[in-house]
């Protein structure tokens, strides 16, 4: 199987603090990947360093693209990477707050296109054309996670589970190979984490793109993720599918605890 | 110190500047006139002119927070409003001075006679530098401890660190900055008046200064105090061997280049104390 | 200590101090050697109330002052249904403009008035100074509109761009001593490309290390930037003629094909070619806005970091927005040069950057109408004032009132006059209606 992201040996530090010691993980083309652990055990920091927000002091991150090079991620700036096929959510949603679902996705679906100013300028018949590609590809986009309706309504005022969902079709817009979904559940309730399991389904068996994600919520992570990685004080304690990890004594002390492991079940 | 508690550049800081001047100006007239007194008159009347350029720079500082700034944080407003308005207070402020008070250079009325007191390699050390380093030592002390060891002290770094937090802790944030914009208006409008008693005052003399003064901090570490201390002195050292050197009309440009450069490669200054995030 | 403290007092208060500083900002100029005589002036100057009897200023102010105040309080107690009203009277323009119709039809009307207004205005100084005065500033509001406005970058050096424009013409004609490219001197009209085409390079290069500076430092260093462009023009005798200012530089001539037309010192035939660009950069920055490097410029004044998680690069758009803004400051530049025939480098000065913000500010950022009425309205009162001054009124006096006008706009409507109708976050719009979630 081929592995789209390869991290080795990454050590990332921060004036004293070292938040990720270590960290070689991997992740395999089209599946649902998982990274848990407890609160500042790096997950958000190697979300980062795997989006180019943060740079790495030590270590190498390669992320293998279908047609094309494999890519050295550390060092390179975020808008790059995304070109290259990483897409992410927040953990706090960031939207264009002042604009509206519709455009939230419209400015990702033409980020990568490029006649530039002139033909920005100009407006000529080919720039038309971009623009109308780029209208029908955020329709279809939007009716993909179920926001058709609020297409008009300002970002600002959706609901957590709107918002969510507008960030993943807003990441879809880039055509990512992979996509990174930081917390996706959080402040959501049950019915919406029922649809944020299928929406999430969905776009890796509809659309190919691989899924890697950090959440809490044990119950959706272990019916979701195919794989996982445990995180805990910057380093990797424990890796495999879900089974493997419920029952690993490692985890369970470090943050599942007994009730959880039982519960996930 | 303004910069460290309210993350922003008072634009204004200037005419702070200016205006401690310009008291002081119209002081010296009235108490020196046109003699020349010497000795223990000297000490309390360089005393005076500091007592009243602070005075009056922690006035006008006062005013402005409360006028151009808490309204804006009453709202709310990012911080791009901030520094439009302060723009606008500073042009305010400085044309007002040029309408009331004319547009011309003036001197000040020297309340000492100035003369060389000793040399160092040659050097000539007079009255005047030795004033003006023993006022920069006194402010340093006195701010550092202040800042330090006070219960106001602490609340400004209270409030420069979280001030929700801050808030949350019963400090009163809107008091804590106007005390801030006093200590801070103290020191400019006492620079005002040294640096009048050598220079003299016209309505636009805050500009270069409160640039030099900006790059100095930043130089030295933004929000750190002996940072700034630190980054004056050396602006002050760079700046000389520059009129040395270079054509003097071009010294204000050494200082915008040194500005510029540390903002682009060390943001943090010297001291590197960083209080801020990054973009 | 409750009375003092009471929010009563605290009106009034405020309410006299407004009052007394608008009696000290209209009165008469002091000077150094009676300091006093301007702040005593203002107070106790002969005036007449209206002209129905004679008193002194203070009285009159204080009359004004309790009336205003009257009718301040008075709104304050009935805002709701005040505001209610004003909202329909002034949305009623705005809801009108959306049909297609009424629009085009403003638009065709503004034209028009524009381009009779020559015959209407037959005044020499008016003339003079629609084009020198009011024109060329609307081109510099419509530049620093797309650099502070769509891009949200607060830049305090704008005018080195319209200086670079300035001196490019200058020496393409051949009127500095620094011999221009091939020892060719061309007509001011070819160098408009030459002139464009440096202020644009030099936003890049200005743009290029600065652009990733926060906006406090980055306000700074533009502002740095300016006044080395002016100690520049100042100082490099050999390249610019330094204070002295530059030779004589012809005026505009267009000679392609059977077309032979100079302009000359009259100012009509430069209003028409200045107006012939001014309504072509409107319709680029038009277009510009409703495109795809608008809506980046939006993502980016909205949430840079997660602009750059779907893949905007924000250095590029910035740059792409300094270059664009200098364009059309650089124009300026060109039209100046040719016009006065003459440059000098006290005209481009930190005076003129804020003074452009202000227009922008005013008019509203981001907001192309806003900029363009912005302009034409302060610049006219400037010019009225100078033209009439009102007793006691000095020139540089307008400053006191610009700087109270961006104070007082940032608190109640930094919006603008005429606000953009794309909102954003980081467009000096106070707290947004929607709340912030996150």
């Amino acid at each position: 199987m081929e592995r789209i992201f390869e991290v080795s040996g990454v050590t990332l530090r921060f004036a004293g603090v070292v938040s990720l010691s270590d960290v070689s993980m991997h992740q395999n083309r089209g599946e649902i990947l998982a990274v848990i652990g407890p609160n500042g055990a790096g997950k958000t920091s190697l979300f980062n360093s795997l989006t180019g927000v943060y740079h790495p002091q030590e270590g190498t991150i390669v992320l293998n693209r279908k047609d094309g090079e494999p890519l050295s991620v550390i060092g390179k700036k975020p808008h790059v990477i995304n070109s290259a096929g990483v897409a992410r959510t927040f953990q706090a949603s960031r939207m264009f707050n002042a604009l509206t679902t519709f455009e939230n996705v419209k400015i990702a679906a033409e980020s990568h296109k490029g006649l530039g100013a002139i033909g920005a300028m100009l407006r000529g018949p080919r720039t038309r054309k971009d623009e109308k590609l780029s209208d029908q590809k955020t329709w279809e986009l939007l009716h993909f996670v179920g926001l058709s309706e609020k297409a008009n309504t300002i970002s600002a005022s959706l609901s957590y589970g709107e918002r969510r969902r507008l960030e993943i079709a807003r990441g879809l817009a880039t055509n990512p190979e992979v996509l990174l979904l930081d917390e996706p559940a959080a402040g959501t309730n049950p019915s919406e984490k029922n649809d944020l399991v299928v929406l999430i389904r969905k776009v890796r068996d509809e659309m190919g793109v691989s899924i890697l994600l950090i959440e809490h919520d044990m119950k959706l992570v272990m019916s979701l993720a195919e794989r996982l990685y445990v995180l805990n004080f910057g380093s990797v304690i424990a890796e495999g599918t879900p089974d493997e990890i419920r029952s690993n004594p490692a985890v369970i002390d470090a943050y599942l605890g007994t009730t959880t492991a039982r519960e996930a079940k | 110190m303004v910069y460290g508690v309210l993350r922003l550049i008072n634009f204004a800081h200037s005419e702070i500047f200016m205006s401690g001047g310009f008291a002081s100006f119209f002081l010296m007239k009235y108490l020196v006139g046109t003699s020349s007194p010497n000795g223990v008159s000297s000490v309390f009347l360089v005393i005076a002119g500091v007592l009243v350029g602070g005075c009056t720079g922690a006035v006008i500082a006062m005013t402005v927070e409360r006028v151009a700034y808490r309204p804006l944080r009453q709202r709310n407003a990012p911080k791009l409003a901030y520094l439009i308005s302060a723009i606008g207070a500073s042009y305010f402020l400085f044309n007002m001075a040029g309408k009331e008070f004319g547009r011309y250079d003036l001197s000040m009325a020297s309340p000492y006679q100035n003369h060389t007191v000793f040399t160092i390699f040659g050097a000539p050390v007079t009255l005047y530098n030795i004033i003006i380093f023993v006022a920069a030592v006194l402010m340093l002390l006195f701010l550092d401890r202040l800042v330090a060891t006070t219960k106001l002290g602490r609340s400004i770094r209270a409030v420069a660190q979280d001030s929700e937090t801050a808030s949350l802790m019963g400090v009163n944030i809107d008091r804590t900055i106007a005390l801030t914009f006093l200590l801070g208006g103290f020191m400019g409008g006492a620079a005002g008046f040294l640096f009048g008693l050598n220079i003299g005052v016209v309505y636009t003399m805050g500009f270069t200064p409160a640039l030099k003064a900006f790059t100095a901090a930043v130089l030295g570490g933004i929000g750190n105090l002996r940072g700034a201390v630190l980054g004056g002195l050396l602006l002050g050292v760079v700046e000389s061997f520059s009129i040395a050197f270079v054509n003097p009309a071009y010294t204000d440009v050494v200082a915008f280049a040194i500005l510029v450069f540390v903002l682009l490669f060390r943001p943090t200054g010297i001291l590197g104390e960083r209080l801020g995030r990054s973009a | 200590m409750n009375f003092l403290q009471s929010k009563l007092t605290k009106k009034i208060l405020a309410c006299v101090g407004i009052t007394a500083l608008i009696c000290l900002m209209t009165g008469p100029p002091g000077s150094p050697t009676a300091p006093s005589a301007g702040i005593v002036g203002s107070f106790k100057n002969e005036s007449s109330f209206f002209g129905l009897f004679n008193t002194q200023r203070w009285v009159v102010f204080l009359i004004l002052g309790t009336v205003v105040s009257t009718l301040a309080f008075l709104y304050q107690s009935n805002k709701t249904e005040v505001v209610k009203a004003t909202a329909k009277v002034v949305s009623g323009p705005r809801t009108l403009l959306q049909h297609r119709l009424a629009r085009r039809s403003t638009l065709l009307a503004l034209f028009v008035l524009a381009l009779v207004l020559p015959k209407i205005v037959t005044d020499a100084f008016w003339q003079e100074a629609m084009v020198s005065q009011i024109a060329i500033f609307v081109l510099l509001a419509l530049g620093l509109n797309v650099v502070v406005g769509f891009a949200g970058l607060l830049d305090l050096g704008f005018v080195a761009f319209y200086a670079v424009g300035a001196y490019a013409t200058a020496w393409a004609t051949g009127a500095l001593p620094l011999p221009p490219l091939f020892g060719v001197h061309i007509n001011p009209f070819f160098a408009i490309p030459i002139a464009i085409v440096f202020a644009m390079v030099s936003g890049v290069i200005l743009g290029i290390p600065t652009l990733r500076l926060r906006g406090d430092y980055l306000a700074i260093v533009t502002l740095g930037f300016g006044e080395i462009i002016t100690l520049f023009a100042n100082n490099l005798y050999g390249i610019t003629g330094g204070a002295l200012g530059t030779q004589a530089i012809p005026h505009f001539s267009f000679h392609v094909g059977p077309v032979n037309y100079i302009w000359n010192l009259a100012p009509v035939p430069y209003y028409y070619l200045t107006l012939g660009f001014v309504i072509l950069f409107i319709v680029i920055f038009y277009s510009l806005e409703h495109s795809r490097i608008g809506r980046s410029w939006t993502a980016i004044r909205e949430d840079e970091v997660a602009a750059e998680s779907v893949g905007i690069n924000p250095l590029k758009y910035k740059v792409m927005a300094f270059a664009i803004g200098a364009a059309s400051a650089g124009f300026a530049g060109v039209i100046t040069a040719a016009q006065s025939n003459y440059l000098n480098p006290a005209t481009f000065t930190l005076y003129v950057s804020i003074n452009v913000l202000v227009l922008v500010i005013f008019g509203g950022m981001g907001s192309i109408p806003g900029a363009v009425f912005g302009a034409i309205l302060i610049q006219s009162v400037s010019m009225y004032l100078i033209h009439t001054p009102p007793s006691g009124y000095q020139a540089q006096d307008l400053y006191i009132y610009i700087g109270g006008l961006l104070v007082v706009m940032m608190i109640f409507r930094p919006g603008g006059l005429i606000p953009a109708k794309r909102r954003g976050r980081t467009q000096v719009e106070a707290s947004s209606t929607a709340s912030e979630a996150n």
